[in-house]
């Protein structure tokens, strides 16, 4: 009986031979058997010990329904078959007669077939009374139903035995009461037993201690109350009965189902041994009765120490899931460099993993509360952070934040928080949850990325300047022409004499001039050359597009075309970086213009447009007449590598969005309508 | 041995190059006129004045190529000279093709530039007097009555007087007649001189009827 089905399946299958299963289940049927004559010879011996009681209950029974509860419906003809020689020979030693015999053992193994059979039904299984579930419908089953039905055959074999059809009425509340009970005191001990047997030794020594006290108090308690002589003629028997209670709850709490059913097994057999001693507490009158009334009693008792006992066993395995998913989501959030966090609204409370110290470098140990968390953060986030904490929970909302921490070591790393609000019942929020992450690898991958970024939008730069060697040449080389031509002419009338003073005079105007023509391109050159940091600065976008035009002048004129421009007068200044921005501008109108390679050259236009957008943003227009964009691609062109040019790289627009991007603008590019596309790319206003 | 009148003009859009050229060329005594646009130039320009032309390679209403190209569909060859602010191989090809005296890189050289507008001088004087002799030898031609013409082209084919007159039917004294006044009229004396004439005007010798 120890060997449950499932386990004997299981071990069968491993082993892959099916006759060991039923060598296990015959073994089993044999302990059957023998537990089934026991128990008789139990039952036989109390009813020789007094002549006022007899067993209130037929042990018998419990063993067949326990032995049937454990095993699938296939075996059960085995274990009848091996019970009914027992049972023959434990019947015969008080010679019943064999019709009588037959009946008891037929409605013995109803009773036993019902209850099994029900209670499998309903998924009455292992953990056993583990919850108020099982436990009613333990109770509902076992000690109603079940021998309610049966008993109305069980009730024949005291009127077979010579028992008058009168009192058939009285037959069948005894046989109901005497099952019921079994049910009740044996079985949930018995099975609890069974299920726990391999783990007993895994309860520590001071729980066993515990239940051993327990169960010895108990006993002690019940010896004192349940006695006839003193209580009924002191008339205490109300208050003495209710004495063994605070004990009966001691053990429900403390050991749930195990020590409910454990404290019923106590009862049952101290008030049966007491009696059997001649402390009869239920002397009605015959010892039919008095079983009967101490039957009533027990039945009584044990119904609501069995729902109590799984009520405990429920709410305690329950908070031991509840602790193990903690532990495990706790362990989890940890594992991925996580800790999670809970404030209470109402009460203040501050709840936060282990892991949360690891992150704001506290040692473990600590108490943890919000405030000694948000100390840690570098003092330059501080005010951001604290005032961010303070808004989202006294507003209830969600809240998203990057900061440094002091780590435990001297350095300084990022931790993002995330939370939000939980909403109790009645849709007030009733406290802040949230987690918060190690960031500083993801901080640092941002600013490698950046860097790289930075780096591949300076090269890009200056690939396109080398593209536009020819053209910016030009640029220099007309005022260095100038120059030479004027300093060569100014030789020639020094020579003639002082008569042309006036002409060198003019002549070194000019040198001058063009020299610091010159020094312009010079300059707007080494800008877009050179790798320096992002600054951002009041922008006028409209004289950033007539200096991109200057440096452009040769290279349109090269390629004839001409520039429309409808730029908006008292355009505001925008915030940005120039030279990104004058970047975003060179790729744009060198596109346009090589979009245009194909176009006649009379009809070669660039329109360039400024205006204020709605929300004070500036919207840059820059427009061809061109090829447009290949159909269906409008949007390829930001992925990196896509190019239509022979010779591109593909890494012009996407770089050109992600500039913008970095100064909050957008980027787009669309087909006009009648031809040629256009590029227009809005920043916001300076202060948003 | 520039000639009185020698004029370069100068065509380029940057205001700057163009006055410092200008001002280069002034102080090296050349007589120049400037223009900033191209279209100014062509609306402008008289065949008959001599000179040259410096035109600026690239600029922005019509290139420097394209400005030749009209010059010389006005059928004027005034000579021109390029100047350009990169090396552009067929883009200088093109234009030496056409005819131009030189392509200058700039910025250029006062030396280079005086040689360029020198040497525009001695093709523009040549080409000038070219013209000017094919022009009255054609006048002179267009004098000759027919029987002339014919007796011309077989003197410059060594025909003897007598061979001629067999050839166009007559007496040889009828084709000495003729012969003295076609002399007379194209201002020749010897046969030698009207052979180097009638090449110079592109007049073909008769063909030989006879072996």
């Amino acid at each position: 009986m120890n060997v449950l089905a499932p386990d004997a399946a299981i071990e069968g299958r491993r082993s892959g031979a099916p006759h060991e299963d039923w060598a296990k289940t015959f073994r089993n049927a044999v302990i059957v058997a023998v537990l089934y004559y026991v128990g008789a010879e139990i039952a036989f011996l109390i009813g020789t010990l007094s002549d006022k009681i007899f067993a209130p209950f037929w042990p018998p029974n419990v063993v067949l329904f326990c032995a049937l509860l454990l095993t699938p419906p296939r075996q059960w003809w085995l274990y009848i078959l091996a019970a009914f020689p027992a049972h023959v020979a434990a019947e015969l030693q008080i010679g019943m007669p064999a019709t009588q015999l037959l009946v008891a053992f037929a409605t013995n193994c109803s009773v036993a077939v019902v209850n099994a059979f029900l209670l499998q039904r309903l998924q009455f299984d292992p953990p056993w009374f583990g919850s108020i579930r099982k436990a009613t419908a333990y109770v509902f089953v076992a000690a109603f139903v079940s021998p309610a039905l049966c008993a109305f055959g069980g009730a024949f074999v005291q009127i077979l035995g010579g028992g008058s059809i009168e009192n058939y009425g009285v037959y069948w509340a005894r046989w109901y009461a005497s099952n019921a009970l079994g049910s009740l005191t044996l079985s949930p001990i018995a099975l609890i037993c069974i299920e726990r047997m391999g783990s007993f030794s895994f309860t520590p020594t001071l729980r066993r201690v515990e239940a051993i006290l327990v169960a010895a108090v108990l006993a002690i308690t019940c010896f004192f109350a349940f006695k006839e002589d003193t209580s009924i003629a002191s008339g205490y028997v109300p208050a003495l009965l209710y004495l063994p209670l605070p004990i009966i709850v001691w053990a429900a709490v403390r050991f749930g189902a195990a020590g409910a059913s454990g404290v019923i097994a106590v009862i049952s057999f101290v008030l049966i041994w007491r009696t059997l001693n001649g402390h009869n507490l239920f002397d009605v009158g015959n010892a039919e009765a008095n079983v009967f009334a101490m039957q009533l009693f027990l039945i009584g008792l044990s119904c609501p120490v069995l729902l109590l006992g799984a009520a405990i066993e429920e709410t305690r395995h329950a908070e031991t899931v509840t602790r193990e998913r903690e532990e495990r989501i706790s362990f989890a959030a940890a594992s991925s460099s996580v800790g999670l966090w809970q404030y209470d609204l109402a009460g203040e409370g501050f709840w936060a993993t282990d892991y949360c110290r690891t992150l704001f470098g506290l040692p473990s140990g600590v108490p943890l509360d919000l405030d000694r968390l948000l100390n840690r953060i570098h003092p330059n986030d501080f005010p951001t952070a604290h005032a961010a904490f303070q808004s989202a929970i006294t507003r209830a909302a969600p809240l998203e934040i990057e900061f440094r921490v002091q780590g435990r070591d001297r350095g300084y790393h990022w931790v993002s928080a995330r939370a939000q609000p939980v909403f109790g019942d009645d849709g007030n929020a009733t406290a802040m949850t949230g987690a918060f992450a190690d960031a500083t690898s993801r901080k640092m991958a941002e600013a490698e990325a950046d860097m790289q970024r930075h780096e591949i939008a300076h090269l890009m730069r200056v690939s396109m300047l080398g593209e536009l060697s020819g053209g910016l040449a030009h640029e220099l080389t007309q005022p260095l022409t100038a120059i030479l031509s004027n300093a060569q002419a100014g030789k020639i009338l020094l020579a003639g004499g002082k008569k042309n003073l006036a002409e060198i005079d003019n002549i070194f105007d000019d040198i001058i001039t063009e020299d610091n023509r010159a020094g312009e391109v010079i300059h707007r050159l080494r800008g877009l050359m050179k790798k320096g940091e992002i600054k951002y600065e009041a922008v006028d976008m409209n004289e950033l597009i007539a200096s991109t035009l200057r440096l452009l002048h040769s290279e349109l004129i090269g390629r004839r075309i001409t520039i429309k421009d409808e730029k908006a007068v008292d355009l505001p200044p925008a915030n940005g970086d120039p030279i990104q921005l004058q970047q975003v501008l060179l790729n744009l109108f060198v596109n346009a213009m090589d979009a245009m390679a194909g176009v006649a050259p009379s009809r070669r236009t660039i329109t360039v447009s400024t205006a204020v957008t709605d929300e004070g943003g500036i919207d840059v227009r820059i427009s061809d007449c061109g090829m447009g964009l290949p159909r269906s691609q409008e949007h390829s062109v930001f992925q990196p590598f896509f190019t239509t040019k022979k010779r591109g790289l593909g890494l012009g627009l996407p770089i050109c969005a992600s500039i913008m991007k970095l100064h909050g603008g957008t980027l787009s590019l669309q087909n006009n309508v009648s031809e040629g596309a256009t590029a227009i790319f809005r920043l916001p206003p300076p202060d948003a | 041995m520039r000639e009185a009148g020698f004029t370069t003009f100068l065509v380029d859009d940057d205001p700057a190059v163009l006055r410092s050229i200008t001002r280069l060329l002034n102080a090296a005594g050349f007589k120049t006129k400037s223009f900033s646009s191209p279209q100014e130039f062509l609306s402008s320009h008289d065949p008959a004045v001599p000179g040259c032309a410096i035109i600026d390679l690239v600029m922005s209403e019509l290139d420097g190529l394209h400005l030749q190209q009209a010059l010389i569909d006005t059928g004027s060859d005034r000579p021109i000279i390029f100047l350009t602010g990169k090396g552009d191989i067929s883009a200088s090809v093109k234009a030496m093709k056409a005819g131009a005296v030189d392509f200058l890189t700039k910025p250029v050289q006062r030396e280079a530039l005086f040689s360029a507008v020198k040497r525009a001088a001695n093709v523009d004087a040549v080409s000038r007097q070219r013209r000017n002799e094919s022009k009255s030898i054609g006048e002179r031609i267009s004098t000759l009555t027919h029987r002339e013409r014919e007796v011309l082209e077989y003197v410059i084919a060594g025909r003897l007087n007598k061979q001629i007159a067999a050839s166009l039917g007559t007496v040889e004294k009828t084709v000495k007649v003729h012969r003295g006044r076609m002399m007379a009229k194209l201002g020749v004396r010897t046969v030698a001189d009207l052979v180097r004439l009638a090449d110079k005007a592109g007049i073909a010798p008769a063909h030989s009827m006879v072996g």
